[in-house]
C-alpha cells in the first residue's frame, strides 16, 4: 500500500514539474500527435495503392498503431527512466534510489517523466476511434490492450536496458533493441513467416505490444486475453529478476552526493 | 575556406576514434531492412506482378537501402544546437573567428561521411544476400555525387531548425515533423513511384525528393538525364535556403539569450 502512495506521490511531483512549464509540455504533446499523424499517412498512402497485406488492411493498422502508440505513450509519461535506465546504471546513478527505503526499481523509472508521452498516449486513442470499431466494450477492451501493451513494452526496456549491469555501455545495443521493438509493433503482423512471428513473441515480443493487443481490442477472446496477460506477466517477472540480478553485480563511485 | 576544410577533416577523424560505435549505431539498418524485405516481397506477390510502376522487388528493396542509408547518416543538427543554446555552450562556438553556419556545415559533414559508408556496407550486405546483386555499377557513382547534395539540403533545412532554437529553446517538436515531412515527401519508407500522381508531383517539387529519392531512385536506375535533372533540382534548393538560411541567422542572433556556459 505504502508503494501505491509512493508511485502516486511520484507521478503527481511529476505531473507538476510539467506544469511548470505549460507552454513546452503542450508543444511536446501537440507536436507527437502530428508526427504520429504524419507518419500514418504513409499508411494511408500505402493502403490506398495495395488495398491489404494478407487481409491487414488500414482499419487493422489504426488499430496497431493506436494501442502501441498509447502504450509507447504511457511508458513514456509514468516510467520514464525506462528509456536511460542503461545510462543511469553505467553513471552510477542508482546510487540515489539504492539509499532511499523504497522499491528500487520503481523509484528509478518513475522518476522521469517524458512530456511528449502524453502526445502518443491520446493519438493512440484517435488512431483507435478512427478505425471504424469504436463502441464502449471496444474502447473497454483498447484499455486493457494497451495497459498490457505497456506493461510488455516497459519490461523489454527493463531487459535490454538492465545489460548494462554487465557489459556496461550498452546505449547501442539498447537503442538497437528498441527501435526494432517499435518498428516490429507497428507493422502488420501478417508480412512475417512463422519462423519470425516467433521472435516477435520472445526475443523482440513486439506481437505482445502492437498485434496481439490490437487484435483483442478489435474482438474478444478468451485466447487473445490469455494471451496478453500471460505474455505480460511472464515479461514483467523476468524484466524484474534480471534487474534484480543485474544489481547485485553494481558498482559506482558513489554518486550520492551529486545526486541530492 | 582552408579553416573549415580543416574543421571537415578533424570531425572526419573524430568520427572514427569509437569504430565500435559507429557499427554499433549502424546495426539499426538491418531490422529496417528485413521488414521493409518481408513487407514488399508480401506486396510484391500480392500484386501478382514481378514489377510495380517500374521498380522491381529488388529495386525496391536497394531503393530503400538508399534512402536509409541517407536518412540514418545525416547528423542531428538541429537538436545539437539546441542543446548548445540550452546549456550555454554555444557561445564558445559564437566568439571564435568563423562563420557559424559554415562551422556547423563542415563538422556535420565530417560526421556525415564514415557513418554513411558503414550503414550502406551493412546495408548493401543485407541486400546482397536477400535480393542479389544492385541493378547497375553505374548507379554507385552517380548517386555519390547526389547524396551530398542531399546533406547539404539536410543542413540548410536543420539548420533552419536549429535557428529557431535561438527563439524557442526546444525545437524538439519541429524536429519530428521535419523528419516526418522528409519520411513522406522524401519517399523514405515508401518509394514515390508508388504514391498518387497528385501527390508525386507535390513531392517532386519539394526539397524533400532531392533528398532521399532523388538519389535513391538514381540507385537503381541510373541515368544521366535523371542525374543531371536531381543536381538542378538540389542546387535550386540549396541557394533558395542557404539565402533563407543567412537571413534568419542575422535576424535570430539578436534574439538569442544564453543561459549559462
Amino acid at each position: 500500500m505504502s508503494s501505491i502512495k509512493f508511485i502516486l506521490a511520484i507521478w503527481k511531483t511529476n505531473l507538476q514539474a510539467a506544469m511548470e512549464y505549460r507552454a513546452s509540455f503542450l508543444t511536446q504533446t501537440i507536436g507527437m500527435m502530428l508526427n504520429n499523424t504524419m507518419y500514418f499517412i504513409i499508411w494511408v498512402v500505402f493502403f490506398d495503392r495495395f488495398k491489404d497485406v494478407r487481409g491487414w488492411g488500414l482499419s487493422d493498422m489504426y488499430v496497431t498503431f493506436g494501442v502501441s502508440a498509447s502504450a509507447f505513450g504511457l511508458v513514456a509519461l509514468f516510467f520514464g527512466n525506462a528509456f536511460n535506465l542503461g545510462d543511469i546504471i553505467t553513471k552510477g546513478r542508482l546510487d540515489y534510489y539504492l539509499s532511499l527505503p523504497r522499491p528500487v526499481l520503481m523509484h528509478a523509472l518513475a522518476s522521469r517523466s517524458v512530456s511528449s508521452g502524453m502526445g502518443d498516449f491520446l493519438y493512440g486513442i484517435l488512431s483507435f476511434i478512427a478505425s471504424g470499431i469504436f463502441t464502449w466494450d471496444a474502447m473497454l477492451r483498447f484499455s486493457l490492450a494497451t495497459l498490457s501493451g505497456a506493461v510488455v513494452f516497459a519490461s523489454f526496456l527493463i531487459i535490454v536496458q538492465s545489460l548494462a549491469f554487465w557489459i556496461g555501455n550498452s546505449s547501442n545495443l539498447s537503442g538497437l533493441a528498441t527501435n526494432a521493438m517499435i518498428t516490429f509493433a507497428i507493422y502488420p503482423i501478417t508480412i512475417f513467416d512463422n519462423s519470425a512471428k516467433i521472435i516477435l513473441f520472445t526475443i523482440i515480443p513486439a506481437a505482445l505490444m502492437g498485434a496481439v493487443p490490437a487484435s483483442f481490442a478489435r474482438a474478444f477472446t478468451w485466447q487473445t486475453l490469455a494471451q496478453l496477460l500471460l505474455g505480460a506477466s511472464l515479461l514483467l517477472i523476468i524484466a524484474v529478476n534480471i534487474f534484480h540480478t543485474g544489481l547485485k553485480l553494481y558498482e559506482s563511485g558513489s554518486a550520492i552526493q551529486t545526486e541530492i | 575556406m582552408k579553416k573549415y576544410w580543416h574543421l571537415f577533416k578533424v570531425q572526419l577523424i573524430n568520427s572514427l576514434a569509437y569504430p565500435g560505435e559507429l557499427i554499433g549505431r549502424s546495426l539499426v539498418i538491418f531490422p529496417f531492412m528485413w521488414i521493409f524485405y518481408q513487407l514488399w516481397k508480401v506486396t510484391f506477390a500480392a500484386n501478382g506482378s514481378t514489377e510495380i510502376n517500374g521498380l522491381t522487388f529488388p529495386m525496391t528493396l536497394w531503393y530503400l537501402m538508399i534512402a536509409e542509408t541517407i536518412e540514418l547518416s545525416r547528423p542531428r543538427l538541429a537538436n545539437t544546437i539546441s542543446e548548445a543554446v540550452k546549456d550555454g555552450s554555444i557561445a564558445y562556438t559564437l566568439n571564435k573567428p568563423y562563420n557559424f553556419l559554415l562551422y556547423h556545415f563542415s563538422t556535420s559533414m565530417g560526421e556525415t561521411i564514415f557513418r554513411a559508408l558503414v550503414n550502406a556496407l551493412l546495408g548493401s550486405a543485407l541486400v546482397w544476400w536477400l535480393v542479389g546483386a544492385p541493378p547497375s555499377l553505374l548507379g554507385w557513382p552517380l548517386t555519390l555525387l547526389t547524396m551530398l547534395g542531399a546533406w547539404t539540403l539536410n543542413f540548410c533545412l536543420s539548420a533552419f531548425i536549429g535557428l529557431a532554437a535561438f527563439i524557442v529553446e526546444d525545437t524538439s517538436a519541429f524536429q519530428w515533423i521535419y523528419q516526418k515531412m522528409a519520411f513522406i515527401l522524401g519517399g523514405l519508407l515508401i518509394p514515390l513511384d508508388f504514391y498518387p500522381e497528385w501527390l508525386q508531383a507535390i513531392a517532386k517539387a519539394l526539397p524533400f525528393a532531392s533528398m532521399t529519392y532523388g538519389p535513391a531512385r538514381l540507385f537503381v536506375s541510373p541515368t544521366i538525364p535523371a542525374f543531371l535533372s536531381t543536381l538542378a533540382m538540389q542546387a535550386i534548393w540549396i541557394l533558395v535556403l542557404a539565402i533563407l538560411l543567412t537571413i534568419t541567422y542575422r535576424r535570430n542572433i539578436s534574439h538569442l539569450a544564453l543561459n549559462g556556459g
